[in-house]
């Protein structure tokens, strides 16, 4: 089982959090930050502008944060679809391409969270939810300096939570 | 012995299939099909059904761009084990819900079938197969039939009708 990325978005349409996991086969031109995986967000950086450099890079590739704003609207235009079709207590779960698998899970507060996966992986609802109720409760929501919304990522991306993702992540077979 | 439980496993796979709908969608995101074979999605207005086609056509194009590694690596690494030519980013193939799973096949030429069943199915890509088969002898050959137009074939509906309703029933 591949992780490819992970995003979080808030419930005003923003990203709050973004990871990329994917392997970087190509050669990396601009080199120091290759060897460790890429998050997208950073709180102690200051401005949390997600800069994906080398494993984004791909002729017609958009930036890091124009893929984020594409998950979200792929996954927005599902949702709705879906409870067209299947009644508003219908929600979508993943789908699956030729090369990729999208998870999807939606906390009642409407925080939505994405992962993108190898096509193999079977349903990651419950990962999902576990990354939120585990993770994203315990380090962002109980952090007492995070804020209650996280305009441009800010809070979520604290050490705590990114070692405990990666981790967790890692820890797949 | 063997095989003949495999058998019985597979048979038993299609007693419990319902096929709720197909849409055919043209190359254009054109809705130019739709019909229901049984109860359980909701009942949208025509004018939605159109909706959710064009929707869908955009969707599927964006989920062609969304895979995170970069192609060129993979098409290297594909090039080193045979000379075929790797093949172009698929969009969705099957999407899940909590109530329905949606099965696209999409053609060479760009139109696009969809196929809403039960959550919990194996190869629905047959049945799929077999619709496009009838989808080119009733509806391509048909020489009144305008293509990227909607389609009003009876043959075609006859026998769609005739091959999913027995799948649903048994």
């Amino acid at each position: 089982m591949v992780v490819y990325s992970f995003y979080i978005f808030d419930r005003h349409t923003e990203c709050i959090y973004s990871k990329l996991w994917a392997r970087q086969d190509r050669p990396i031109s601009s080199g120091g930050t290759a060897a460790r995986p890429l998050s997208g967000s950073s709180a102690s950086s200051g401005p949390a502008v997600p800069d994906v450099g080398p494993a984004r890079a791909r002729p017609t590739r958009l930036s890091a944060q124009d893929d984020a704003k594409l998950v979200f609207g792929t996954v927005f235009s599902l949702r709705r679809m879906v409870q067209q079709l299947g009644g508003v207590d219908d929600t979508f779960v993943s789908y699956r391409t030729g090369q990729y698998k999208l998870h999807y899970y939606e906390t009642p507060s409407g925080i939505k969270f994405v992962m993108l996966t190898d096509t193999q992986t079977a349903n990651m609802r419950s990962v999902l939810h576990q990354i939120y109720v585990n993770l994203y409760v315990e380090f962002v929501v109980k952090n007492p300096l995070s804020p209650v919304e996280h305009p441009g990522g800010e809070g979520v991306a604290n050490e705590l939570f990114e070692l405990a993702l990666d981790q967790f992540v890692r820890g797949f077979p | 012995m063997h095989f003949k439980s495999l058998l019985l496993l597979a048979i038993q796979h299609v007693t419990d299939r319902v096929v709720f709908a197909l849409m055919i969608i043209n190359k254009a995101g054109g809705l130019i099909y739709q019909h229901d074979f049984a109860e359980g999605l909701n009942q949208l207005s025509s004018n939605d059904y159109l909706v959710f086609a064009g929707t869908f056509h955009g969707v599927h194009a964006i989920t062609t761009r969304l895979y995170p590694l970069s192609h060129q690596t993979v098409a290297t690494r594909s090039s080193l084990s045979n000379f075929d030519r790797p093949d172009p980013p698929s969009g969705i193939e099957v999407l899940e819900t909590e109530s329905f799973r949606l099965q696209c096949f999409s053609t060479l030429t760009g139109t696009k079938f969809l196929l809403f069943t039960e959550p919990q199915q194996a190869n629905i890509e047959g049945i799929l197969r077999r619709v496009y088969e009838l989808y080119s002898d009733y509806v391509m050959k048909n020489p009144f039939y305008q293509s990227e137009m909607p389609i009003r074939c009876e043959g075609f509906d006859r026998r769609l009708v005739a091959y999913l309703r027995p799948l649903n029933s048994r």
